[in-house]
């Protein structure tokens, strides 16, 4: 107790990597939408958007990020991370100043999009303003819509630094900056961008971290642009969820893959499937392999044109097309419903995005599949993963198909 | 015949059907592989297998060129399978001239014996369907092989071409959406089956829907909502959930609506509650009336007092738990306020704070050179300030000036000689700032001690620590306090007295030799004689046990059973 406290009023100098973190002590549950004293649109917007029970991750972490404290926050894939600082933001905004009050950052731009999506639903009945301001997109379009006046930009690092040293996006009334997927934000990739940008918001700004995995190094940054956070965090050994079902396929040669996908291309159809691999050509060399084989399959990676992404993701929200075959690009956040099986054509190439790309089904309490095609020396890593998070990954049963 | 009768393939009406059927799914298959997209089957289309046939015949150089610009992949795949069937031709031939006589045609379903008879006496029956397009002449001069409009390969007579090339053709115009001019493109359009096509302009359709929704989103310079970027997405909502219109007015129209018929439906849930709970008194009115008659017919005192006796357990229960739930209320307030008061303090810490991508900002720099390190004077003022005036120094003991002063190890020394030496170090201490002042009394022995071990380390986070006064022993004469509570430093008090008795003005050295044993171990050995506190509450305690004792009388003590 007194060691946090001189090390949070004193700047940290010393070594945390010996430190654990943990959930900070007297975090409040509450269990209920309707003991949180939220606004009645913000309520209404809520039960309308099919949520009825807060989540753990919702029923801890709302209530500190309204009373503006700093909040560091981890729960399972699915489990209604984004919604969790939507409400919160929801509640914190002050709709009749038209300016922009809360930024979102997040690593791709379909997740910048999906949670400008899930801001509006849930803000429906308060007239909230949203904007997603990501790359790819019409340059003037992004100007006139700010200039519009918006409440809430979500977007990716590039585009929002752009439109802040252009001073379109003014930072003047930004209250709180979140984080979403904030180990791959404060990653070596995008930490400088993350840095450029929060060099233009007010200090001591309010700052929410959110991700299903939370490496320790990254807690142990905090401390820089975060003021004594609460910290909301989950043992990796609880990390993967009991309605995702994990197997393997082993398979003597890379060959062999294709052709143990065609023989489970009945089963990826039942609902909607996600296909991963290592990198964007081999996603195209799969495609059209499997269109060759006349298998309807759509495919979607970062070296598309953004039109032909959007118009990809479309389709397949709107279930117009039931296999998508793509790269990690997809593996963080993005949520369709009816997802329920995810195959691991290439295993991942770290421990974090395995939580992440199995966690593209079983969404919100619904059951999932995963699938891992492994090579005999890919065994080794799949059993690693299995004991780090303390799961179990068995051989594919026959009947697999029945599981979700 | 035996032999025969076992390989017979029963013909009805049905399986000719299903034939039919299966071939036209073929057919089907074959036109939706060719207008894939991106799909290479280009090279197996009949069509433009007759063109390049045709080429060939009159230029062969042509045809080399476009083999060139096949995938190598292909080619190989092209060349296995050429030879698989070229082996299964092979094998085919060969069981046709042993006539099926051999052990392994018996393998097959095809009856080999009968097949050649078939073949001299008339035309293959199968190939009366297939047709034609010449590819390559074959050695053995009579037979030839072709393709024929559904991508087939066929062996036939030479004599018989023309007549399949005929037959060919007249299949190809009946198939479906075969026209005779062969542009490709219209063709291409054409030939989609019915279902790849639906899909295909569905998709199209929808993705034209997006792109005019994103424009005139684009175009509009007004409000978002939810509704305009959901894109049909497939999602299931809340059971109240509703697609409000994407027009303004319209959407605000509805909202209002919603609102009227929300609160139409509250009035009338509270009105339903409130006829409910009428209904329910009337019944339960009528049930005891019911219930006090019957028990009139049979004689029996109205029961009342059961009634009574309730009330009065009710009324007891009901007063115990507000009794209970005061406490805990008090309880809880005082742990809130607690809890307020450190969070209070956390928050003024959290102001204070700078983070270090902050640094540079606006604002913040001030922030940096407003908190600065206080100099121990000026940190013994702030606490002075703070103090409670009755918790100061006496004023007699300020008003006497001392001799002596002591250091931190309890020994004498000269105050000029302190003062140096403290500069010397540069590190001044509370010892050498409060020189003038008396102190209060000295501290319990075994804080001397404690204090020795420790050095000065004055923790600016508790400000009790500016109260306690073992802060206040290291100059001057201690003057003795009876402390009347406790009893357990009698021995030092006997040592104080002694010290006056003498005027000894050398001070004894605090120390572990010359006090002995610390005197919190006396402490064990008399558990109840400084604890107050525990013995108030347990005094209270017993007291509460008796008092509820005491209000019940013997009569109403039930026990809840």
């Amino acid at each position: 107790m007194a060691s946090s406290e001189v090390s949070f009023s004193r700047k940290i100098t010393e070594d945390l990597s010996n430190v654990e973190f943990d959930t900070s002590e007297d975090v409040e549950v509450i269990p209920t939408f309707d003991s949180m004293n939220l606004r009645d649109e913000l309520l209404r917007g809520i039960y309308t958007y099919g949520f009825e029970k807060p989540s753990a991750i919702q029923q801890r972490s709302i209530l500190p990020i309204v009373k503006g404290r700093d909040v560091i926050a981890q729960a399972q894939s699915g489990t209604g991370k984004t919604a969790t600082f939507s409400i919160s933001i929801l509640q914190s905004l002050d709709t009749t100043l038209r300016e922009t009050q809360v930024l979102i950052l997040s690593p791709t731009r379909e997740l910048a999009t999906q949670i400008q999506k899930v801001i509006l639903a849930l803000g429906d009945y308060m007239n909230v303003q949203c904007h997603a301001c990501i790359g790819g997109t019409n340059l003037g379009e992004d100007i006139r819509k700010l200039d519009y006046g918006q409440h809430v930009v979500s977007g990716t690092p590039g585009r929002v630094f752009d439109m802040i040293r252009r001073r379109v996006l003014r930072t003047r009334s930004i209250k709180m900056l979140v984080l979403d997927e904030a180990d791959e934000m404060l990653n070596k990739g995008f930490k400088e961008q993350i840095y450029d940008v929060y060099r233009y918001l007010p200090p001591a700004t309010q700052v929410v971290l959110i991700s299903a995995t939370l490496p320790h190094e990254i807690l142990e940054m905090t401390s820089k642009f975060m003021t004594d956070p609460i910290r909301i965090l989950v043992k990796r050994d609880e990390l993967t969820l009991e309605g995702i079902k994990q197997f393997f396929v082993a398979v003597e040669r890379e060959e062999w893959k294709f052709d143990t996908l065609c023989d489970l291309y009945d089963t990826l159809t039942i609902t909607q499937a996600v296909i991963f691999c290592n990198t964007k050509r081999k996603v195209d060399w799969l495609t059209q392999k499997m269109q060759e084989a006349n298998f309807t399959v759509s495919s979607m990676h970062g070296d598309m044109p953004q039109k032909e992404r959007d118009n990809i993701m479309k389709e397949f929200r709107s279930g117009q097309s039931r296999v998508l075959i793509t790269t990690d690009v997809w593996a963080r956040g993005i949520d369709v419903q009816q997802v329920s099986l995810v195959i691991n054509y290439d295993l991942p190439n770290n421990r974090e995005l395995y939580i992440h790309r199995i966690g593209r089904s079983g969404r919100f309490g619904r059951k999932g599949v995963a699938i891992n095609f492994v090579k005999s020396d890919d065994i080794r890593i799949l059993r690693d993963i299995e004991q780090y998070y303390s799961t179990q990954i068995d051989e594919m049963p026959m009947n697999v198909a029945d599981l979700f | 015949m035996n032999e025969h009768s076992k390989k017979t393939l029963t013909f009805n009406k049905s399986t000719l059907f299903s034939l039919k059927a299966e071939l036209l799914k073929k057919q089907e298959e074959v036109l939706e592989k060719k207008n894939l997209p991106k799909h290479r089957l280009e090279n197996y289309k009949p069509v433009k297998v007759l063109d390049k046939n045709k080429h060939e015949s009159n230029n062969p150089q042509t045809l080399k060129s476009k083999l060139k610009a096949i995938d190598t992949d292909e080619l190989e795949a092209q060349r296995k399978s050429k030879c698989a069937l070229e082996k299964k031709a092979e094998l085919y031939e060969h069981l046709a001239n042993n006539a099926g006589h051999s052990e392994l045609a018996g393998r097959f379903l095809v009856d080999f014996k009968e097949k050649k008879q078939q073949g001299i006496t008339m035309p293959d029956v199968e190939l009366t369907e297939v047709q034609l397009v010449e590819k390559e002449e074959k050695e053995d001069g009579d037979w030839i092989e072709f393709t024929d409009c559904l991508g087939r390969t066929r062996k036939c007579l030479k004599s018989d071409l023309d007549f399949y090339k005929k037959r060919d053709k007249e299949l190809m115009k009946r198939m479906p959406g075969f026209e005779e001019d062969e542009s490709d493109m219209t063709e291409k359009k054409a030939e989609h089956p019915f279902l790849v096509q639906k899909t295909k302009d569905y998709l199209q359709s929808l993705r034209q829907k997006w792109e005019e929704k994103e424009k005139e989103l684009l175009a509009k310079d007004q409000d978002i909502h939810y509704q305009d970027i959901l894109f049909d997405e497939a999602r299931m909502h809340g059971v109240g959930y509703y697609a409000f219109s994407t027009d303004e007015t319209e959407r605000k129209k509805q909202i209002e609506q919603l609102m009227k018929e929300r609160e139409e439906t509250i009035k009338a849930q509270k009105q339903a509650e409130e006829l409910r709970k009428k209904r329910d008194e009337l019944v339960a009115a009528r049930v005891a009336a019911a219930k006090a008659r019957q028990r009139m017919r049979l004689g029996l005192p109205p029961e009342d007092p059961e009634d009574k006796q309730n009330e009065f357990r009710k009324c007891l229960i009901e007063f115990l738990n507000e009794k209970k739930t005061e406490a805990d209320n008090k309880a809880n307030e005082e742990e809130k306020r607690l809890k307020e008061e450190r969070e209070k303090e956390r928050q003024k810490e959290r102001a204070a704070y700078i983070r270090e991508w902050d640094l540079g900002k606006e604002g913040v720099d001030d922030k940096v050179t407003k908190f600065r390190v206080m100099t121990q004077e000026e940190y013994v003022e702030k606490q002075r300030a703070k103090r409670i005036n009755e918790f100061a120094p006496l004023e007699a003991s300020t008003s006497r000036k001392s001799k002596f002063s002591f250091d931190t190890q309890g020994s004498k020394v000269n105050t000029q000689i302190n003062i140096k030496e403290s500069d010397s170090t540069k590190k001044k201490t509370w010892a050498d700032v409060r020189q003038e002042v008396r102190p209060l009394t000295p501290p319990p022995l075994h804080e001397i001690n404690d204090l020795n071990q420790k050095g000065l380390y004055f923790s600016s986070k508790k400000s009790e620590n500016s109260v306690k006064y073992k802060n206040f022993v290291k100059s001057g004469d201690p003057i003795p306090i009876q402390n009347e509570l406790s009893d357990e430093e009698d021995n030092v008090r006997r040592h104080d007295k002694r010290h006056n008795e003498y005027h000894s003005e050398i001070a004894p050295p605090p120390t572990y030799d010359y006090y002995g044993p610390e005197p919190k171990i006396s402490k064990h050995q008399k558990p109840f004689e400084s604890d107050i506190r525990e013995s108030f509450a347990q005094g209270t305690k017993s007291l509460e046990t008796k008092s509820t004792g005491i209000h019940l009388p013997k009569h109403y003590d039930f026990t809840f059973d």
